[in-house]
């Protein structure tokens, strides 16, 4: 096929932010190219700049054997559909389509033919005489391709022109616009963050990221072959975990060795291992090659999408005393109070994190008149000390309305996960039948009253706990002590599939050799 | 609504007395003789006769309507580049300069067409070069600001679409910027037309006494003469000639959007 475009390490910055850091592609003559990513990406930054409204700040543009860099956009022979259509209102449907061929001073016997043509290749015939402003959004797409095409660009460029119509017609003009390219026969160069209609229509996808293209080829290829991990999160659904080769045939993920095809890499390599969802089958547990517990069920139409983990996450088991607490009724001022002791970390008192708002809300004091208000705890006394043990605190308002509980120093026991490089702690709690009662979302508020938190051992980052496990019902607590276990996110495996299953089921997970693919690890981070 | 209707009585009653009420007073006394009272009421075309027999009052209608033109198309020559001038600038500096021309406004305009007085007054001008300066520099901010409106309503997308099917830099302004603005040309012209037709306070002050527009005529018959019946004719004239314009300037607007 013959070499149409070539973009040469072009670059392109906006107020200091690169947009564009060095992008080289070459575009064949009737070709559908699809260029996919997110916004921001610098997709339609390319675009831009091969239309000519840009101008990159380093690297050329090759059209046609030709550099094209200093021509102006009105001497390009190439035409764009613009995201919003861009149509002149003042304009009927024909004068639109013959905007172009005005300029260029045909006939009007000419124009009016080659209006006409244009108008049934887009299936608008009869809407000439039509204001742009009262179509209906597809067809005012159609109109815009159709005044682009007009023109007879060697080139169309479309700039996500299917973003604002419905899914219907979105579809419906994915059908469209890949049959006019066939009839028209000349390069589509489309820009789109949707990767469904990426795969659709084009004959090749640059697939761009963060300003770089991190693959090129055909929708089969991209969906089949991703390069890396950020190709294959974002072209369809993905499980992607991290792999160890042990030889070339051989790779190791989720503590077990398993065949793969050959893709090149060297034993001791550490790769991303990809497998769909719709790769993976569910099958009786002792049938399956890993095991697990179905944590989620969505119905998408044709199928169930699961979450299975097979394994679980680390985790922490805490106390929690649950306990009557009356609440201080103080006569001369007719203010009621009420606080709970609590255990707190010697470690977080060395550091000096803990403010007297901090133990305000970690004993869950409150104060309220005789009409119910909240009042304001202006007053609060310790003895507290970084040495294990138990102390005492008060909390009093500006009336001298006071409460004292215990405060117990501990030096807690975290769990710290080196397979999962995961830490979690947790803390003992006392806490009133009441308190559980009125609270809107328990997970939540178990997590703070235990302080919860799990950490990433190399780096301090925060990592979500998940999962809350606790064997009570809130609406009917007694007082007593109950176990509560924290967790963070196990291994999951998406799974699509269409029988059915409940959340909590056992079940097997079984997939084959090929639908295991390696990719390499991505240098750069995102 | 029936209650907010009820509340609009007062501004009925307002209207009524104030508008409506010499409205027909204007109309009875220019179709009547002079000493006439509502009770003996003599109809009469005396009034409209004598104004269009007159070739010094129809040269002063003409006058009028002559520099009630040059004045609004000046401005529209003059401030079609300034507001496209102006829609070019940043978002900020575009607000800036649209206070900065609403700024004179603010000012008395008494006050302004003295101080054009006191500056022209070293030059030997025509009397009606004179007035013509002073209405240009009076009405041209709302002529710009109208086409401003106008332009910076306008998707700037539009232009990189006139780009993109080959039209240059200039015809992309007479096909897509220009017809686009035509709404803001029209309401700038009857911003603009109507009170230079009719005005009475820039021509007294700057054209001197020798220099009568109708307004002027309106002025002298009512308040030196006394005569009110053929003031009340030419004031009904001057009526008819800006509800005419009025309407002809809809219609072209009305074209243009058809279009």
């Amino acid at each position: 096929m013959h070499k149409l475009i070539e973009f040469r390490n072009i670059v392109k910055s906006f107020d200091g932010q690169v947009v564009l850091k060095g992008v080289n592609l070459n575009i064949n003559e009737n070709e559908f190219v699809t260029l996919l990513g997110p916004s921001g990406c610098g997709k339609t930054t390319l675009l831009r700049i091969l239309g000519g409204f840009l101008e990159q700040d380093e690297g050329t543009v090759i059209f046609d054997g030709q550099c094209i860099d200093k021509v102006p956009p009105y001497r390009r022979e190439i035409n764009t559909v613009f995201q919003r259509y861009a149509l002149f209102p003042h304009m009927n449907v024909f004068e639109n389509i013959a905007f172009g061929l005005r300029i260029k001073k045909l006939g009007d016997d000419i124009i009016s033919q080659k209006v006409n043509r244009m108008l049934s290749l887009v299936n608008l015939e009869g809407y000439e005489k039509r204001s742009v402003t009262k179509l209906s959004g597809g067809q005012q797409q159609r109109v815009a391709i159709a005044r682009a095409l007009v023109n007879e660009p060697n080139v169309l460029l479309l700039d996500e022109p299917l973003g604002a119509l419905d899914l219907k017609l979105r579809k419906e003009m994915q059908r469209e616009l890949k049959r006019i390219q066939q009839e028209v026969g000349i390069t589509f160069i489309f820009v789109t963050h949707d990767q469904e209609e990426a795969l659709t229509m084009s004959d090749k996808i640059v697939v761009m990221n963060a300003g770089e293209i991190e693959q090129i080829g055909t929708p089969l290829e991209i969906y089949n072959e991703p390069a890396n991990a950020y190709v294959a999160r974002f072209i369809g659904e993905s499980n992607i975990v991290d792999g160890v080769m042990k030889s070339e045939t051989k790779v190791r993920f989720d503590d077990r060795d398993f065949d793969c095809k050959d893709y090149h890499f060297r034993p001791g390599e550490v790769v991303d291992v990809l497998i769909r969802p719709e790769d993976i089958d569910i099958v009786k547990p002792r049938d399956g090659v890993m095991r697990g517990e179905v944590k989620s069920v969505v119905f998408k139409g044709v199928h169930y999408e699961l979450m299975v983990e097979t394994k679980t996450g680390t985790s922490k088991t805490v106390m929690m005393n649950v306990v009557t607490q009356h609440d201080l009724h103080n006569p001369t001022t007719q203010e009621k109070i009420s606080a709970n002791d609590f255990y707190v970390d010697s470690e977080d008192l060395e550091n000096q994190e803990m403010t007297d708002q901090d133990f305000i809300s970690i004993a869950n004091a409150q104060a309220w008149d005789e009409e119910d208000r909240d009042i304001s705890l202006t007053r609060v006394t310790h003895n507290i000390e970084r040495r294990p043990g138990v102390y005492s605190i008060t909390f009093g308002t500006e009336k001298k309305t006071e409460i004292t509980v215990k405060v117990y120093v501990i030096h807690p026991e975290y769990v710290e996960d080196a397979r999962h490089n995961i830490g979690i702690s947790a803390l003992d709690f006392f806490i009133t039948p009441d308190e559980i009662k009125e609270s809107m979302a328990i997970s939540t508020d178990l997590k703070t009253w235990a302080s919860a938190e799990a950490w990433n051992l190399q780096d301090d980052s925060p990592v979500d706990i998940t999962d809350v496990k606790f064997d009570f019902d809130p609406a009917t607590i007694t007082e007593g002590s109950y176990e509560i276990t924290f967790a963070t996110r196990g291994r999951e495996y998406k799974v699509e599939t269409t029988s059915r299953h409940e959340t909590g089921d056992r079940v097997g997970l079984s997939f084959d050799t090929e639908d295991i693919h390696l990719m390499r690890k991505a240098v750069h981070e995102t | 609504m029936k209650s907010f209707f009820r509340m609009s009585y007062p501004y009925i009653l307002w209207i009524g007395i104030f508008i409506v009420a010499p409205m027909i007073m204007i109309l009875l006394y220019a179709f009547s003789v002079p000493g006439n009272s509502v009770l003996t009421f003599q109809f009469t075309l005396d009034n409209f006769t004598k104004f269009f027999g007159d070739p010094t009052f129809m040269r002063v209608l003409f006058t009028s309507l002559r520099i009630a033109f040059l004045t609004t198309v000046f401005c529209i020559l003059i401030g079609y580049p300034a507001a496209l001038f102006i829609s070019n600038l940043s978002e900020k500096r575009q607000t800036m300069m649209v206070l900065l021309l609403t700024l004179p406004m603010w000012i008395n305009m008494l006050l302004k067409t003295y101080a054009w007085r006191g500056i022209l007054m070293n030059f030997d001008l025509e009397s009606e070069v004179k007035v013509f300066i002073g209405m240009v520099y009076d009405f041209l901010p709302y002529m710009i600001i109208q086409i401003h409106t106008s332009i910076s309503k306008m998707d700037r997308e539009l232009l990189t679409a006139a780009y993109d099917l080959g039209a240059n830099k200039w015809k992309t302004f007479l096909k897509v910027t220009l017809p686009l603005s035509v709404p803001g040309i029209i309401s700038g012209i009857t911003l603009v037309f109507l009170p230079a037709v009719s005005s009475f306070v820039i021509p007294k002050l700057l054209g001197g006494g020798d220099y009568v527009l109708i307004g002027n005529l309106i002025e002298i018959y009512f308040l030196n003469a006394g005569d009110w019946n053929f003031g009340s004719a030419i004031s009904l004239i001057m009526a008819l000639i800006i509800i005419a314009s009025m309407w002809a300037t809809k219609k072209l607007d009305r074209n243009a959007d058809k279009d």
